[in-house]
């Protein structure tokens, strides 16, 4: 306390917007606003900016492809065209959202950049193929060609989706039953894990696939084995995560849940399953990958329907636009398949301290 | 129904540890011999290492003992019992559950959940959690997950509620807050409490009988009654009396037994 009074600039110290003065606490995003140095005007307009330019991007997307030259005498048709604006009209919907609702248009500014990479995409490779040969056919079909091979095929593709889908989520579901009860009792029971660990440390390393050949012999049936070609992929990383996750569980919760008055029955189901689920979570997202994998190797060597087999077919015939296609959409479906997962596990794991962005 | 239930008797108490590090083998308690009585609230003190942790997981029965044996209400101790709660020290609520559920898992770990539902609201407005009542355990501080501990612990009614220094991570406001609201719960639910402190003061705030242990192999060094009248005033000059004999006590713990009435 030297007595001398220091003088606080009056810009230094701005008045609560409202936020606080009305009886409330300010939401999230005001939070941010009111903590995070003002904008610019000029970075503001150029933020705006930002989120305009994926559909400007697809708008020269859309020109190139009507009005520069094709190479050759390529036919196209305006399938490509109604594709585009299709996804610049998605893009233009959250833009006007954005001029409305502030939330929406930050999470529109975050996206904005990838947006219009995307579509840059899009322009650089029917310029590689189309538009100047660079990429030549029949290997490289362009974009337009590609989306009518799906279109012709829609009918066999969405077959195709449905006989894959049962595939792998039967073979999916057997590991993960057969991996989360392998690695829980062998978590659990030391005598179980004596029997179980020199199993895994054989099998494991073994890719699933490995067995393909002598599945295809013995299994009496094709479906039948490449369930159990999936599962067996699945099978070893949910008992792998699933062990450890157990063995990590800290022992104060068992011992705590005993001096509450649990059983045997609900130490395991209420109190190793629960807490072990982020490991096994782990598991089950690297179980999907192997059982995607171990899908398309069985529908490739044996299995007579689905996208694997799809595209084998396709190659039969020289039909690179479908195999394209068919390449995309296994891509679509298997995002779809781990987006799903994903928001299990968000649900499943809401306790955890995590930031999930 | 804990009218005359909670009563302890520990005879002839030995615990020896295996050490994994050493081909050794370590002498934690030696014959330890005590005796708590049914409504009788009592601490143990004692330097860390002393094996009163030791002491009180026999007696919640998740350790066995080598040598002797501890009774509880007459019957040898061989197992848990949701009749003895455990309060520990810090990160043993379920971190996948909810307040509520945390507080209602002994009830329906015992199957009396569905019986006493209300009674779960009422633990949680007992310890003032209403507002927290869905969030999970890391999202609560420190203060709260101990109240949410000792809740958990109180509701299946337990004769016994043993206290692994369940404020030793509190700071010192809410240490002194939750010392309160120890007696209070004490006061409602007259259940035998064993409580596990280094803390001298919170000792002498709240219990009627103090044991002092000593180190390696850990034995009783001795026992002060303690005759001052609930509430307890810090600076009174009793207080500050039993507290200094006992930090001379502690000093010398390894010396001669005696007794002191206070």
């Amino acid at each position: 306390m030297s007595g001398k009074t220091v003088s606080i600039p009056a810009e230094a110290t701005p008045a609560p917007k409202g936020a606080l003065s009305q009886g409330r606490t300010p939401t999230p995003w005001e939070l941010r606003q009111l903590e995070s140095a003002p904008k610019s005007k000029s970075r503001a307009s150029a933020d705006r900016v930002i989120c305009g330019l994926p559909i400007v991007m697809a708008a020269l997307v859309i020109a190139q492809y009507k009005l520069a030259p094709n190479v050759g005498n390529a036919i196209t048709t305006d399938t490509y065209t109604y594709f585009i604006l299709f996804m610049a009209f998605l893009v233009s919907v959250k833009f006007i959202m954005s001029c409305f609702s502030k939330t929406s248009y930050e999470k529109l500014l975050a996206k904005a950049p990838l947006y219009t990479a995307g579509f840059l995409l899009f322009a650089l490779y029917d310029y590689a193929t189309l538009k100047s040969g660079i990429l030549p056919l029949p290997y490289f079909p362009w974009p337009d060609r590609i989306l009518n091979g799906i279109y012709e095929d829609r009918a066999l593709l969405l077959d195709c989706i449905k006989n894959s889908l049962i595939l792998l989520f039967s073979g999916y579901f057997a590991g993960v039953f057969a991996g989360l009860l392998t690695g829980l009792a062998s978590g659990l029971s030391s005598r179980v894990r004596y029997w179980v660990m020199p199993l895994i440390q054989i099998l494991g390393p073994i890719p699933s696939t490995t067995w393909l050949p002598i599945i295809l012999i013995v299994a009496s049936s094709l479906f039948g084995g490449s369930v159990f070609l999936i599962a067996l992929g699945v099978w070893y990383p949910v008992t792998m995560t699933s062990m450890l996750g157990v063995l990590n569980i800290p022992k104060a919760n068992f011992e705590a849940a005993r001096t509450l008055g649990a059983g045997k029955t609900r130490l395991v189901f209420k109190v190793a399953l629960p807490a072990t689920m982020p490991h096994i979570f782990q598991g089950l997202t690297q179980g999907m990958s192997v059982a995607c994998t171990a899908l398309m190797v069985a529908e490739m060597m044996g299995v007579e329907s689905g996208l694997g087999w799809y595209i084998n077919w396709q190659r039969g015939w020289a039909e690179f636009a479908k195999m394209y296609g068919a390449v995309i959409v296994i891509c679509v479906t298997f995002s779809i398949v781990n987006f799903l997962l994903s928001l299990v596990k968000r649900r499943v794991l809401r306790w955890q301290e995590v930031n999930w962005n | 129904m804990s009218g005359q239930a909670g009563h302890i008797i520990v005879k002839n108490l030995t615990k020896i540890f295996a050490r994994s590090d050493l081909n050794a083998t370590l002498v934690a308690l030696e014959n330890l011999d005590m005796e708590i009585l049914p409504t009788e609230f009592i601490s143990i003190v004692g330097t860390s290492g002393c094996g009163k942790s030791t002491l009180l997981r026999i007696i919640a029965g998740l350790e066995t003992a080598t040598f002797g044996q501890v009774f509880c209400d007459g019957e040898a101790i061989r197992d848990t019992d949701p009749r003895r709660g455990l309060v520990f020290q810090e990160h043993s609520l379920f971190p996948w559950l909810s307040v509520r559920d945390n507080i209602a898992f002994g009830l329906r770990a015992t199957g009396k959940y569905r019986s006493s539902v209300e009674l779960v609201d009422r633990m949680i407005s007992i310890v003032g959690l209403q507002e927290f009542a869905n969030s999970y355990p890391h999202q609560l501080s420190g203060g709260m997950r101990q109240r949410v501990s000792l809740v958990r612990a109180l509701i299946v009614s337990p004769n016994v509620l043993l206290l692994d220094e369940p404020l030793g991570a509190l700071d010192s406001f809410t240490r002194m807050n939750m010392q309160d609201e120890l007696l209070r719960l004490w006061n409602e639910h007259r259940n035998t409490m064993i409580l596990i402190t280094h803390d001298v003061d919170e000792a002498i705030y709240l219990s009627q009988r103090i044991y002092i242990m000593s180190p390696r192999p850990g034995r009783i060094a001795c026992e002060i009654p303690l005759r001052i009248s609930y509430p307890r005033n810090r600076s009174s000059s009793e207080f500050v009396n039993v507290r200094n004999m006992i930090l001379r006590k502690l000093d010398f713990a390894k010396e001669e037994q005696e007794d002191y009435n206070l």
